[in-house]
C-alpha cells in the first residue's frame, strides 16, 4: 500500500514536470502564432502574449505577396533537400572508410574532420566567396549547397561514428565470407542499419540548412536563387518595420520543419526498432 | 577480410568527396584566415604586414576586451555541459524508458530547435523587456517589484540573461541525440540488468549510461564548440552589449571583421576561435577514450 | 567481380555529383538573367525592401528610366539593412559588385573608394543635372576631390514630440537648452519620463549625442575635429555635451531601461504616448504617419541650442544615402547616366511619398505631403550647415569605438571627461 501510494506520487511528479516542461517548449509556437495575426502596437507593448485583440490575417497576405515567398520557399527546399542528401551519403562512406577500412593515417584524418565543428562562419564568408567567385559558382544553388554540406559533415562524420560502433563487425566478416566486396557490404549490410543515425542527420543537417541567413545573403544576389530566410528578412524595412507579416511568414517558413519532424521522429523510432531486433 | 579492409581503391573512393569538400570549404578558409590575421587589413584596400601583430593587441588591448570575451565563452561551454546536458540527458532516460505519451513530448521538447532564431529572440526581448516584459510583471504582481530589472541592458545580468535562451533552446537538441542512442541500445541488455533485480534508477546509471559514453562524448564536443562559437541570439538579444558585458569572441570577431573594417584583427579573433574549439574537441576526445579502455 | 565495378560506379557517381556543381549553371552567374537579347541590363542592389518605404520611389524611378531608354532594363535587387552592409564589404572585397549600388557615403564607403572598385562619376555630373542638385548634397560622396556617387534625399535629425501631451500637462515646447531641462523636470514631476532613447541600438543615443554636441561645438570645429585632426576631440565644447548626456541619464530623463530596449521597442512607446519625446531622423516623420494611432497629435523642432558656436538652422543629417557606380561595370556610359537619372526619380518620389527629403529640386507640386515631412523639409531647406552623423562621418573603426564609448558613457562605466579623453586618443590613431 505505502509503496503504491509512493509511486503514484512519483508518477504525478514526473507527469508534472514533463507537463511543465511541455508548456514551456510549446509556449514559442502559440507565441509565433498570435503575433503573426497582431499590429506593431500590439507586439510592442499593449498585448504581448494574449491573443490578438484584432486579428490581422492580412499580415498573412502581405507575407505572401511580398517578395516571391513561393519562389523563396522551392528554392529554400531544393537546397535543403540536396545538403540534406549529399551529407548523408558523403559522411557516411568517409565513416566507413574512417573506422572500418584500415588505412594509415586513418585516425588523424577522423580528427581533422573535426575541424569542421571550429570554424566561426563569419570567418569563413569571404574566403568561400573567393572560392566560389573563381569557380564561378556564386548565383547559383551550388553556391549554397556546397559549403552547407562541407559544415555539416563534421558533425555527420561524428554521428555516423557513433552510431556505426553498434554494427558488430562480423556481420561484415559473414558477408565477406559469402563473397560480399567491400561495395557490397557497404551499400547491403552498412547502409541499411545506418537507417537512424541517417534520420538524425537529416533533422540536424535540414536545421543548419534551412534556417542559414549569412551564406544565403552574400553568396546570392540574384533573387531567382534567394531562400526563404532571406527573403523573410527583406520582410522589414531600413528603420520601422512592421513584425506582423514577418511573424506570419515565419509561420509558413518553420510549419514544414514542424511536419518534417514529426514525420521523422516517428521514422527514427520505427528504424531504432528494427535497428534493435537485429542487432 | 582483411584484404577486403585494406582495398586501396574503396578507402579513396569513399573519402574522395568528403575530403574534397572538406578541404576547399574548411580547410582553406582557416588557412586564408591564418594569412590574414598577421596584416593590419581593412578587407579591401591593400593591406600591411604586421607580422603576430593582432595577436599581441589581442592579450594587450584594453579596449577591445577579448580576454574577457573568452571568459563569457568558457562560462557558457561549462553551464552547457553541466546544466544543459544533464537535464537533457534526465529527459531521454525519461521518455526512452516509455512514459505515457512519449512520442508527444519527444515531439514538442524539441519544438524550440525548430524555431527560428528570429523568433526565440523577439521572444526572450519581450520576456526580458524592461516595461512590459513577462518577468517584470511577474515580479510586480507578486509584490517583488524591487527585483525588477532591465535583464538585457544591465551589466550584470546582461550575461545571464543572454545565456538562458541558448542554454534552453538546445536542451531539445542533446535529448534527440541522447534519445537515439539510448534506443539504439538492445533491449536485451536492459531486461538482463532487469531479471538480475537491478532498478530502474540502476540500470540507467550503470547499463544505459555506460553504453551511451560515444553519445554523450559527442553531445560534450558540439556542446563545448557551439559554446565558444555562440553568435545568434546574442547579435539579437544584446549585440554584446552594454558596454561589452555579453560581449563573446564571435560577436567581437564580427564586429571587427564587418563592423569596423578591421578584417586582420577579426582573423585573429577567428584563429583563436577555431584553436580554442579544436583543442578542446580534442581534449573531450581524448578524456573518454581513455576512461573507456 | 561484376558487383565489384556496380559498386565502383556508384561510389564514383557518387564522387561526382559533389563535384558537378563546378560545370553547370555558370551562365546564370551575372544579374541579367531574365532580360530579352539585345537588352542592356544594369544590375542595382539597395535596401529598398518591399516593406521599406522608399521602395515605391525606386521602383517608379526605374520604371521612368527604363521608359526614357529603350533596350534598358533595370534589375532591382534588395537586401535587409543590416545583412547589407555585410554584403556590400564582401562584394567590395570579393570584386562582385554590381553595376550601381546603395551605399552610405562619408566614412563607410572610403574603404570601397581605396580599393579602386567605385566608378568615379565627374564625367557623368552634366550641367542639367548640376542645375536640380546642390553641389553641397554630394560632399559625402566626394573623395579627395572627385565624385563617386549621387544623391537622392537630406535626412535631418530633429526633436519630435507629442504635442497632445505637452498641452495636457501644460508645459511649453521648448526652444532652447533651459527651456528643455525645465520640460523634463515638469515632465518627471507628473510621472512621465520624457525622451524615449534606445541604448541598445547604440545609433539613436549617438543621434541624440551627435545633436547636442553640433549645438555646442558648431559645425566648424566638430569637422575639424573628427576629420581634419585640426582639433582635439579633448575640448570644453566636447565635454559639455558628453556631461548633458551624463545630466539626463542622471536626472531620469531617459526611458528607463533603454539598455535593453531596441529602437522598435524604445520608438513604440513613443508613437503610443508613452513618452513625448523622441530624437531622430526625419524617416520618423513617416513612421508617425503609419505607426502612431494618432499622427495629428505629433509635431517636430529643431533641437535646441547649447552655446553661441551653433545655430537653430545648424542641423545633423545630409546626404549619405548614395548610389554608386562599380568601375567593374560594362556599360559605364549607361550606369553613369543612371545613377543621376534615378537618384533624380527617387528625389521626388519618395519626397512625395513622404519617405524622405529630397535632395534635388522640387521642381513638382508638393501640396499632398503630410505636414511633419513638409516641416522638416523646409528645415533642410532653410538650414545653414548639415553635418553628418559622427558614426557615419568617421571612418569605420573609429565609429565603432565611439558607439562602444557611448555605451560606457550611458551606463556609467566612464565619466564625461575619460570619455573625450578616450575619443582623443581614438582619433589620433
Amino acid at each position: 500500500m505505502e509503496t503504491a501510494k509512493g509511486k503514484r506520487t512519483k508518477k504525478t511528479l514526473l507527469y508534472a514536470v514533463l507537463g511543465f516542461w511541455a508548456v514551456v517548449n510549446i509556449f514559442p509556437i502559440y507565441w509565433m502564432i498570435t503575433f503573426s495575426l497582431k499590429s506593431n502596437a500590439e507586439i510592442f507593448g499593449e498585448n504581448i502574449i494574449g491573443l490578438p485583440k484584432e486579428w490581422i490575417w492580412s499580415n498573412y497576405s502581405a507575407a505572401l505577396t511580398t517578395g516571391n515567398m513561393g519562389l523563396y520557399f522551392f528554392n529554400s527546399f531544393i537546397v535543403t533537400g540536396t545538403t540534406i542528401a549529399l551529407t548523408s551519403i558523403v559522411s557516411l562512406m568517409a565513416t566507413y572508410a574512417l573506422t572500418r577500412l584500415v588505412w594509415k593515417g586513418s585516425k588523424m584524418v577522423n580528427n581533422m574532420f573535426m575541424l569542421g565543428l571550429t570554424v566561426p562562419i563569419h570567418a569563413a564568408i569571404l574566403p568561400v566567396f573567393i572560392l566560389l567567385r573563381n569557380l564561378k559558382m556564386t548565383n547559383s544553388y551550388q553556391a549554397l549547397i556546397i559549403p552547407y554540406t562541407a559544415f555539416a559533415l563534421a558533425m555527420a562524420i561524428m554521428i555516423c561514428g557513433s552510431f556505426i560502433e553498434n554494427i558488430p563487425r562480423e556481420l561484415e566478416e559473414a558477408a565477406c565470407i559469402d563473397g560480399a566486396s567491400v561495395y557490397g557490404i557497404f551499400f547491403r549490410i552498412i547502409l541499411p542499419l545506418m537507417k537512424p543515425a541517417l534520420a538524425t542527420i537529416a533533422i540536424f543537417t535540414f536545421l543548419q540548412a534551412w534556417n542559414e541567413l549569412m551564406f544565403a545573403v552574400i553568396f546570392i544576389s540574384d533573387s531567382k536563387f534567394r531562400t526563404l530566410t532571406v527573403g523573410i528578412q527583406t520582410l522589414s524595412g531600413s528603420y520601422t518595420t512592421e513584425w506582423g507579416p514577418i511573424g506570419a511568414a515565419l509561420v509558413i517558413a518553420t510549419l514544414p520543419t514542424l511536419v518534417l519532424y514529426a514525420v521523422m521522429s516517428g521514422k527514427i523510432q520505427k528504424s531504432l526498432m528494427a535497428g534493435a531486433v537485429k542487432g | 577480410m582483411d584484404k577486403v579492409r585494406k582495398n586501396k581503391t574503396a578507402i579513396i573512393l569513399f573519402m574522395l568527396p568528403a575530403v574534397v569538400l572538406f578541404a576547399g570549404i574548411i580547410i582553406v578558409p582557416i588557412f586564408m584566415s591564418g594569412y590574414f590575421s598577421l596584416f593590419k587589413w581593412d578587407g579591401m584596400t591593400e593591406g600591411a604586414f604586421i607580422g603576430l601583430g593582432n595577436y599581441v593587441e589581442l592579450f594587450t588591448s584594453k579596449t577591445s576586451g577579448f580576454p574577457k570575451t573568452v571568459q563569457n565563452a568558457l562560462l557558457l561551454a561549462v553551464l552547457s555541459v553541466f546544466v544543459q546536458l544533464p537535464i537533457s540527458l534526465g529527459l531521454a532516460l525519461l521518455l526512452a524508458k516509455g512514459v505515457k505519451g512519449e512520442k508527444f513530448f519527444m515531439a514538442v521538447f524539441f519544438v524550440p530547435v525548430l524555431i527560428s532564431t528570429v523568433v526565440i529572440g523577439q521572444l526572450w526581448m519581450k520576456i526580458y523587456n524592461p516595461q512590459y516584459g513577462i518577468i517584470n510583471t511577474a515580479l510586480h504582481a507578486m509584490g517583488l517589484g524591487a527585483y525588477a530589472r532591465t535583464w538585457l541592458g544591465e551589466q550584470e545580468t546582461a550575461l545571464f540573461a543572454v545565456f538562458v535562451p541558448i542554454l534552453w533552446q538546445y536542451v531539445g537538441y542533446h535529448m534527440l541525440l541522447l534519445y537515439a542512442g539510448i534506443k539504439a541500445i538492445p533491449t536485451e541488455l536492459k531486461e538482463a540488468a532487469r531479471i538480475d533485480g537491478a532498478t530502474e534508477g540502476q540500470i540507467s546509471r550503470f547499463v544505459l549510461i555506460p553504453m551511451l559514453k560515444p553519445v554523450i562524448r559527442i553531445c560534450v564536443i558540439f556542446a563545448v564548440t557551439g559554446s565558444l562559437k555562440a553568435f545568434d541570439l546574442i547579435y539579437v538579444l544584446t549585440g554584446g552589449g552594454p558596454a561589452h558585458a555579453s560581449e563573446v569572441p564571435s560577436t567581437l570577431m564580427v564586429s571587427m571583421i564587418f563592423g569596423r573594417n578591421r578584417y586582420g584583427f577579426g582573423s585573429s579573433i577567428a584563429m583563436f576561435i577555431i584553436f580554442l574549439c579544436f583543442f578542446f574537441a580534442i581534449s573531450i576526445k581524448k578524456m573518454f577514450k581513455t576512461e573507456v579502455e | 567481380m561484376k558487383r565489384k565495378l556496380i559498386g565502383m560506379a556508384l561510389a564514383l557517381v557518387l564522387a561526382m555529383g559533389t563535384l558537378a556543381g563546378c560545370g553547370s549553371k555558370t551562365e546564370t552567374a551575372e544579374g541579367n538573367a531574365g532580360t530579352a537579347k539585345g537588352d542592356t541590363a544594369l544590375t542595382l542592389w539597395s535596401i529598398a525592401t518591399e516593406s521599406d518605404s522608399f521602395n515605391r520611389a525606386y521602383t517608379q524611378a526605374i520604371a521612368d528610366f527604363e521608359a526614357a531608354n529603350p533596350g534598358v532594363k533595370v534589375v532591382h535587387e534588395t537586401f535587409e539593412n543590416e545583412s547589407y552592409k555585410t554584403k556590400i564589404k564582401s562584394a567590395v572585397a570579393a570584386n562582385e559588385l554590381p553595376d550601381l549600388f546603395y551605399t552610405w557615403g562619408g566614412g563607410f564607403s572610403k574603404a570601397f573608394v581605396e580599393s579602386g572598385k567605385v566608378l568615379a562619376i565627374d564625367g557623368y555630373f552634366t550641367d542639367e543635372y548640376k542645375a536640380e542638385l546642390p553641389q553641397a548634397a554630394l560632399s559625402y560622396a566626394t573623395y579627395d576631390g572627385k565624385l563617386y556617387g549621387s544623391t537622392y534625399t537630406t535626412p535631418v535629425s530633429a526633436l519630435f514630440y507629442n504635442r497632445k501631451m505637452f498641452e495636457e500637462n501644460g508645459i511649453p515646447v521648448p526652444t532652447t537648452w533651459d527651456e528643455w531641462m525645465a520640460a523634463n523636470r515638469a515632465f518627471l514631476d507628473k510621472g512621465i519620463t520624457p525622451i524615449g532613447v534606445s541604448v541598445k541600438d547604440t545609433w539613436v543615443l549617438a543621434m541624440t549625442h551627435d545633436a547636442l554636441t553640433l549645438k555646442s561645438a558648431g559645425p566648424e570645429k566638430v569637422a575639424a575635429a573628427l576629420t581634419e585632426g585640426s582639433q582635439s576631440y579633448d575640448d570644453p565644447d566636447f565635454l559639455a555635451s558628453a556631461g548633458k548626456i551624463k545630466e539626463l541619464v542622471d536626472m531620469g530623463a531617459f526611458i528607463s531601461g533603454a539598455t535593453g530596449l531596441s529602437n522598435d521597442e524604445a520608438s513604440a512607446l513613443f508613437y503610443n504616448g508613452t513618452v513625448p519625446m523622441y530624437l531622430s531622423g526625419s524617416w520618423m516623420g513617416g513612421s508617425i504617419v503609419t505607426d502612431a494611432p494618432n499622427p495629428e497629435d505629433f509635431d517636430v523642432i529643431p533641437v535646441p541650442v547649447l552655446s553661441g558656436n551653433a545655430q537653430s538652422t545648424d542641423f545633423m543629417g545630409g546626404a549619405v544615402d548614395t548610389l554608386m557606380v562599380a568601375a567593374g561595370t560594362k556599360n559605364p556610359d549607361l550606369a553613369g547616366k543612371a545613377v543621376f537619372e534615378l537618384t533624380r526619380g527617387i528625389s521626388k518620389y519618395a519626397y512625395l511619398d513622404g519617405a524622405g527629403i529630397a535632395a534635388w529640386e522640387k521642381n513638382y507640386d508638393e501640396s499632398g505631403i503630410n505636414p511633419i515631412t513638409k516641416k522638416l523639409a523646409d528645415y533642410a531647406a532653410e538650414a545653414t550647415s548639415f553635418t553628418m552623423w559622427f558614426d557615419t562621418l568617421m571612418d569605420a573603426d573609429d565609429a565603432g569605438e565611439y558607439l562602444a564609448l557611448l555605451q560606457g558613457l550611458y551606463v556609467g562605466n566612464i565619466s564625461p571627461e575619460e570619455f573625450v579623453k578616450a575619443m582623443a586618443a581614438q582619433l589620433d590613431k
